[in-house]
């Protein structure tokens, strides 16, 4: 992926966010996370079914960056089980993101992530 | 988690149309003239040897002096030779070297002091940074003479170096901490200061030049004000000093801090100056070596000052620098230096004000304000207008520059900040401009 390429690809998520919506009802948690640097905030929905699959939905604003993570991690996730989601790594996630254009700002890059394990532990501790 | 299959998404066959186009046929024959008429900023720029790197294969557009500023080569090549030629440790050594250390050393604090108008080089005193310097006032005056009931007051539009060290001291001693309000325009409310101000009222602290408004406060008015009531003030000089004539007699203010890295000189040293009998008055700060006249394994007399207040072997080298920046801007002038950026933020708040969606931090009137220009740009995140601008090789700063109260006050998590110094060219300025809507073209296409 060239440079110019990433940023189209941030963009695109920033643009048409996917899975940005709220979840409610039985089995969700939600765990918000924010950067006071520079006021990005997200808010990331979980909910585990019968198979051990998860849906993970987001909301948020804030920066291209903060938001296109959430979106491209709320895609990447759904579907997956939590004990995959619970060993992401940051920097995976910033090599997916395209680790030349979030170097300089990387805390937005991962406030997704340490959202999502937060939600999960979150969850951990309720079940 | 590799995406590669992920990459050509929503753009059709995903090369993308040049929309940059319209930027690439710029007009030249529509071009400010590169310099203000004050300074010669092509000869100023030759000197600063890092204006000539290039920034992602672009011409570095450096506006961030506000943070940081560029050191003009006689700086670097001074601190150079003092270590290839000069340095020893300063103060006591008999032999050669230690006598010229010491004399190029001593030499840097009498340049700081004829700098601003200081009376007596013992009133200059050498810290890490104007921050360090606020703390010893904090530490060594205030922890002596602000007691239960005591009130200080700050303002709104301080830098956290000028508003954290007073809510220690305040929680500390039961004191209180009260506040001078900014209005709409980015100027203090200055008729709080009637109420404000009362018989408890121990400290005035204010900054003399706001990193984000770019608002100069009236210090000497508000000097005067605090001394009418028995208070003392200090004042905020990080980026009036660098900027604009300050004289400390002139502005009648009690303590004034600076930062060498701010005015051309080298990180790790700025200063305290304090009027001689409040210092002499003052108990010292950090303890050790230097600062002592006499030492048995009980106890120890003080130093004289100002090494009553220099702890430890010193930053001679930085001191050192710092004396060849204050030549470097005592020859420039400056008041051409404060002219020259009175020009170039006006022609920047022109600029600026063409640019839709623009909003405009502080007070309008050029001559009201210092040579940064604080803004928001409507849709776009400043992290992200940042960053496409250093696409294009521009610096500039996202975020709240220190400043969270006032950026709570004024409803916005983070801004942007292009700020100028004497390097600046009006060309930058353009360049700037053209990054903010090239900007727009990216963010907001549909």
């Amino acid at each position: 992926m060239d440079r110019q390429e990433q940023i189209e690809f941030l963009l695109d998520h920033y643009e048409n966010p996917r899975q940005k919506q709220p979840m409610s009802g039985e089995g969700v948690v939600a765990a918000e996370g924010g950067n006071p640097d520079c006021g990005d905030v997200i808010k990331i929905y979980l909910k585990v079914d019968g198979d051990g699959k998860t849906t993970v939905t987001f909301e948020g604003e804030g920066c291209t960056i903060s938001q296109a993570s959430a979106s491209y991690l709320s895609e990447f996730a759904t579907g997956k089980t939590l004990d995959e989601l619970a060993r992401l790594d940051y920097n995976d996630l910033i090599d997916a993101l395209g680790r030349e254009i979030v170097t300089q700002r990387t805390r937005c890059a991962t406030l997704s992530l340490e959202t999502l394990h937060a939600a999960i532990r979150k969850r951990a501790r309720l079940l | 988690m590799r995406v590669k299959s992920q990459l050509r998404i929503g753009r059709g066959n995903g090369i993308l149309p040049d929309r940059f186009a319209l930027f690439r046929k710029v007009d030249m024959s529509q071009s400010a003239p590169p310099s203000t008429s004050v300074l010669d900023v092509r000869a100023i720029r030759a000197e600063f040897p890092i204006l000539e790197r290039q920034v992602h294969g672009k011409k570095l557009v450096f506006l961030d002096s506000a943070a940081s500023s560029q050191r003009p080569r006689q700086v670097i090549d001074a601190m150079d030779e003092y270590y290839r030629h000069s340095h020893s440790n300063v103060h006591r050594g008999v032999h050669a070297l230690s006598e010229e250390a010491t004399d190029l050393y001593e030499a840097a604090r009498k340049k700081v002091m004829r700098f601003i108008g200081a009376k007596s080089s013992r009133e200059i005193i050498w810290t890490r940074n104007a921050t360090e310097a606020i703390n010893l006032v904090a530490y060594s005056w205030g922890r002596t003479n602000v007691d239960q009931g005591d009130e200080i007051i700050a303002t709104e539009m301080e830098h956290h170096s000028n508003l954290v060290p007073w809510q220690l001291l305040a929680k500390e001693r039961g004191a209180k901490l009260r506040f001078i309000h900014v209005a709409n325009g980015g100027v203090l409310k200055l008729d709080e200061l009637g109420s404000l101000l009362t018989r408890r009222t121990k400290l005035v602290a204010v900054s003399h030049m706001s990193n984000v408004l770019g608002t100069i406060n009236p210090v000497r008015e508000i000097a005067e004000r605090a001394h009418s009531v028995g208070a003392l003030c200090l004042v905020d000089g990080a980026q009036s000093v660098p900027h604009m004539p300050v004289n400390v007699q002139e502005l009648g203010c009690d303590f004034m801090v600076f930062s060498g890295h701010k005015m051309c000189g080298p990180t790790g040293i700025g200063v305290l100056w304090g009027r001689r009998d409040l210092l002499e008055s003052m108990p010292p700060f950090l303890a050790g070596g230097d600062m002592i006249r006499r030492v048995t394994l009980e106890g120890a007399e003080w130093n004289d000052l100002p090494y009553k207040f220099e702890a430890g072997t010193p930053a001679i080298a930085e001191a050192i620098g710092l004396g060849v920046a204050v030549d470097y801007l005592s020859g420039l002038g400056m008041s051409a230096v404060r002219a020259h950026e009175i020009e170039t933020v006006a022609y920047a708040l022109e600029r600026l004000a063409e640019v839709p969606g623009l909003r405009l931090l502080g007070p309008t009137d050029p001559e009201q304000r210092g040579g940064l220009t604080t803004f928001t740009l409507d849709g776009i995140h400043p992290h992200d207008l940042a960053t496409i601008l250093d696409s294009e090789g521009i610096a500039v700063r996202a975020g709240h520059h220190c400043a969270m109260p006032l950026h709570l006050k004024l409803g916005l998590p983070a801004t942007t900040r292009a700020s100028f110094y004497i390097y600046t060219l009006l060309e930058e300025i353009d360049a700037l401009v053209e990054g903010l809507y090239r900007a727009k073209q990216i963010m907001t296409r549909k």
